[in-house]
C-alpha cells in the first residue's frame, strides 16, 4: 500500500465513520434518556434517503432542500412511532424491541410501495460533484464535504449537550431520572424534543449518506447492524463514544474492504464480538443496564 | 380410606382423560388428515409442524428464560445448511447421518455464541445477539462454497432415505413424520420446562438476581437453555431443509428469527402450546396473502407484531388458557 492509498482510504474510512456516528449518536441518546432501543433507526436513514432522493433528483430542488426534507420527514415519522405506539412501554425494553422491528418491516415495506424496488445511485450537490488535488492524489469533494457536515454536527450536538438548556435537562435526565423529574422538569416533553431530533438527524445522515451509498431498501437492516456495533463499540448513552466508535469502524471497514475483501462483510461484526469479549461495557464504559 | 383413595384417584383418571381427550382427537385428526387434503395444504401442514418445533425452541428461551435472542433462525439456518451440505455437496441421503449432524453444528454455534453474549445482559444482549445472527448472516452470505448455478443457496434437496427397505418419503409420508417429530419435541420440552431446570428458568426470568442470591448459577442455566433451545431450533431447519428442497442465506437471517420472535408473541410467550398456535396462523397467513398480494406481506408482518404487542400481549395463547379453565374447572 503507498502512502496516498493509505490517506485516500483513511479519509474515506472517516467519512463512512461520520455515517455511522451520526446515526449510532442517535441511537445512544434516545437510549440514554428514554432506555429505548430504537431498531428502526435504520429504517428512517432509510426513508431520509430516499426522500432526499425524490427533493433532490426527482423534482429538481438543490441538495441541501433535500438534507433538510428529508431529516425533517424522518423526523415526523419517528414522531409518529413515539407518540402511537413507544410511550406506553416505558420500561418494557422487549416489547419496546418488537415494536421498532415491526417499525422496520412496515417502513422499508412502505418505501417499496411508494417508490418501488429500484436501488437509487448515488446523489450529490451539483458543487460538490468534481474531484480536488492535492498532495499529488485526487479525491472527491463530496466525500470531504461528509467529514466537514460531520465534524459541524458533532460541535452543534456538543454545543446543544453542554451549552443549551435542553441539553442540560437532557444530561440530567440521562444521569438521574427520577430526581430530575423530582426538580419540575417535564422530562416527557424532552423526550419528545430529543426523538424527533434524533430522528430528524437519522434522515439528514440518510440523505448525506446517499453521497456514497445511494438508496436502498436494504440499508434499513444493513446500516442498522453497523450502528449497533458503533454502540457497542462505543459504549451505551455516550455521545462520544458514539464518534470514536464510528470513526474506529468506518476506518477499519475501508481498510479492510481494500485489503481483505473478502471478509469485509462480516470483519465489522468480529470487531463487536471481540469488544464484547474484552471489555462488555465498550470503550467510553457507559452504565450496564 | 382405601375406598376414598381409590375413589379420588378413578376420578382423577377420568379427569385426565377427559383433559387429554380433545388432544388426542386433534392428533388423530391430524395424523390422518395428510393422506385426503390437497397437495398444497400438505405442504402448509408441514411447514406449520416444522416452523412449531421452531417457535417452541425459541419459547424456552424467550419465552420461560426471558432472554430475546434476535439470532434464533441462525442454528435453524445453520443446521438446514449442514443437511443441504451433507446431502447436494457430499452425496449422503442417509436421514440418520444429516438429523444428527445439522443439531450437533446447531448446538456448538450455541455454545460459541452462547459465551460472547451471556457476558452482557438486558438490552445489550439483545443488540449483540442482532450483530451475532448478522454476522452469521453475512459469513454465509459471502461463501462461495455455498452458492450453486451463480446464486446464494443449495438447491435440489431431496427427502431423505430413513434406512427402511422400500420405504421412500412422498410429501404425506413426510407430513406425517414431521408431525410425529413435532409430537416428541413437544413432549420433550414439555417435560423440560415442568422439571426443576424449568421453574429455575422462570425463576430467572422474573428476578435473576434473587436466583443468584438464592445460590444458582444463573449464568450456566442461561447457557444451557440458550443452546437446548439451539438444538430443538436445528431440528426444524433440518426438516425443514428437507422439504423446502432450496436453502439460503435468508432463512438465517434476521427475517426468519422475526418470524419465530413473531410467532411466539403471538401464540402467547411462556406457553408450550401456543406457539404452534402462532406459527400456524403466520404460516397459513403468509400462504394466502401470497395469492392476494405477496410484496405487502412485509408490512402485514410489521402490523401483526405492532398491534400484537400493542393490544394483545399475552398472545392467542393467554385467551385459550381462560377459556380452558372456564371449561374445564380444576
Amino acid at each position: 500500500m503507498t502512502f496516498e492509498q493509505i490517506f485516500i482510504n483513511l479519509l474515506n474510512g472517516i467519512s463512512f465513520g461520520v455515517i455511522l456516528f451520526l446515526l449510532a449518536s442517535g441511537l445512544t441518546m434516545v437510549y440514554g434518556i428514554m432506555g429505548i432501543v430504537n431498531l428502526a433507526h435504520g429504517a428512517l436513514y432509510m426513508v431520509g434517503a430516499y426522500v432526499g432522493w425524490s427533493v433532490a433528483i426527482q423534482h429538481g430542488f438543490s441538495y441541501w432542500m433535500a438534507t433538510l426534507t428529508g431529516g425533517i420527514v424522518a423526523g415526523f415519522v419517528g414522531l409518529v412511532m413515539e407518540r402511537a405506539t413507544l410511550r406506553y412501554l416505558y420500561r418494557q425494553i422487549n416489547e419496546q424491541v418488537l415494536v421498532t422491528i415491526g417499525f422496520i418491516y412496515v417502513l422499508t415495506n412502505l418505501t417499496q410501495w411508494i417508490w418501488g424496488p429500484r436501488p437509487r445511485a448515488p446523489f450529490t450537490a451539483g458543487m460538490l460533484s468534481g474531484t480536488i488535488q492535492f498532495w499529488g492524489c485526487s479525491y472527491p469533494i463530496h466525500r470531504l464535504t461528509v467529514i466537514l457536515i460531520g465534524i459541524v454536527i458533532s460541535i452543534a450536538i456538543w454545543w446543544f449537550q453542554e451549552k443549551t438548556r435542553i441539553g442540560a435537562m437532557i444530561q440530567a435526565g440521562m444521569d438521574d431520572k427520577e430526581m430530575t423529574m423530582g426538580l419540575g422538569i417535564n422530562l416527557n416533553r424532552i423526550s419528545v424534543i430529543l426523538f424527533f431530533i434524533c430522528s430528524f438527524v437519522a434522515g439528514f445522515a440518510g440523505v448525506i449518506g446517499a453521497q456514497l451509498l445511494g438508496a436502498t431498501l436494504g440499508q434499513g437492516f444493513h446500516i442498522l447492524g453497523l450502528a449497533l456495533v458503533v454502540v457497542i463499540i462505543g459504549g451505551t448513552g455516550s455521545v462520544g463514544g458514539a464518534l470514536i466508535g464510528g470513526l474506529i469502524l468506518g476506518i477499519f471497514d475501508s481498510f479492510i474492504n481494500a485489503l481483505v475483501p473478502q471478509i469485509g462483510m462480516w470483519a465489522m461484526y468480529l470487531i463487536a464480538v471481540i469488544v464484547l469479549l474484552v471489555r462488555p461495557q465498550g470503550i467510553m464504559g457507559g452504565r450496564m443496564k | 380410606m382405601v375406598a376414598t383413595t381409590l375413589e379420588s384417584s378413578g376420578r382423577l383418571q377420568k379427569k385426565n382423560i377427559i383433559r387429554f381427550a380433545p388432544i388426542l382427537i386433534i392428533g388423530i385428526i391430524l395424523f390422518i388428515l395428510p393422506s385426503f387434503i390437497p397437495h398444497y395444504l400438505v405442504g402448509l401442514f408441514t411447514l406449520t409442524f416444522i416452523f412449531a418445533i421452531f417457535a417452541m425452541s425459541l419459547d424456552i428461551v424467550l419465552g420461560y428464560t426471558g432472554l430475546l435472542s434476535i439470532m434464533h433462525a441462525s442454528f435453524f439456518g445453520i443446521a438446514a445448511y449442514t443437511a443441504a451440505v451433507l446431502m447436494v455437496k457430499m452425496g449422503i441421503n442417509s436421514f440418520w447421518v444429516g438429523f444428527p449432524c445439522g443439531i450437533l453444528i446447531a448446538g456448538i454455534l450455541a455454545a460459541i455464541a452462547g459465551v460472547v453474549l451471556l457476558r452482557v445482559h438486558g438490552i445489550y444482549f439483545l443488540i449483540a445477539s442482532l450483530c451475532l445472527g448478522y454476522m452469521v448472516y453475512s459469513i454465509t452470505w459471502g461463501w462461495d462454497y455455498l452458492e450453486m448455478y451463480q446464486s446464494k443457496g443449495i438447491m435440489g434437496i431431496d427427502f431423505p432415505g430413513i434406512g427402511i427397505p422400500g420405504f421412500t418419503f412422498t410429501e404425506v409420508s413426510y407430513c406425517r413424520f414431521s408431525f410425529l417429530l413435532f409430537l416428541l419435541c413437544f413432549y420433550l420440552l414439555y417435560r423440560f420446562v415442568n422439571s426443576p431446570f424449568g421453574y429455575s428458568l422462570r425463576g430467572i426470568r422474573e428476578d435473576e438476581e434473587r436466583m443468584q442470591v438464592l445460590g444458582y448459577n444463573t449464568w450456566f442455566y442461561k447457557f444451557a437453555v440458550f443452546i437446548i433451545g439451539a438444538l430443538f431450533a436445528g431440528v426444524a431447519g433440518v426438516l425443514f431443509a428437507y422439504c423446502n428442497t432450496t436453502v439460503e442465506p435468508e432463512h438465517l437471517g434476521f427475517s426468519y428469527s422475526t418470524y419465530a420472535i413473531l410467532m411466539v408473541i403471538l401464540g402467547g410467550s411462556g406457553t408450550l402450546f401456543g406457539p404452534p398456535i402462532g406459527a400456524a396462523l403466520l404460516v397459513f397467513l403468509e400462504f394466502y396473502t401470497g395469492i392476494v398480494s405477496p410484496e405487502r406481506w412485509p408490512l402485514i408482518l410489521g402490523l401483526i407484531l405492532i398491534l400484537t404487542i400493542m393490544f394483545s400481549r399475552g398472545g392467542i395463547g393467554l385467551h385459550l388458557q381462560r377459556l380452558w379453565k372456564k371449561v374445564l374447572p380444576s
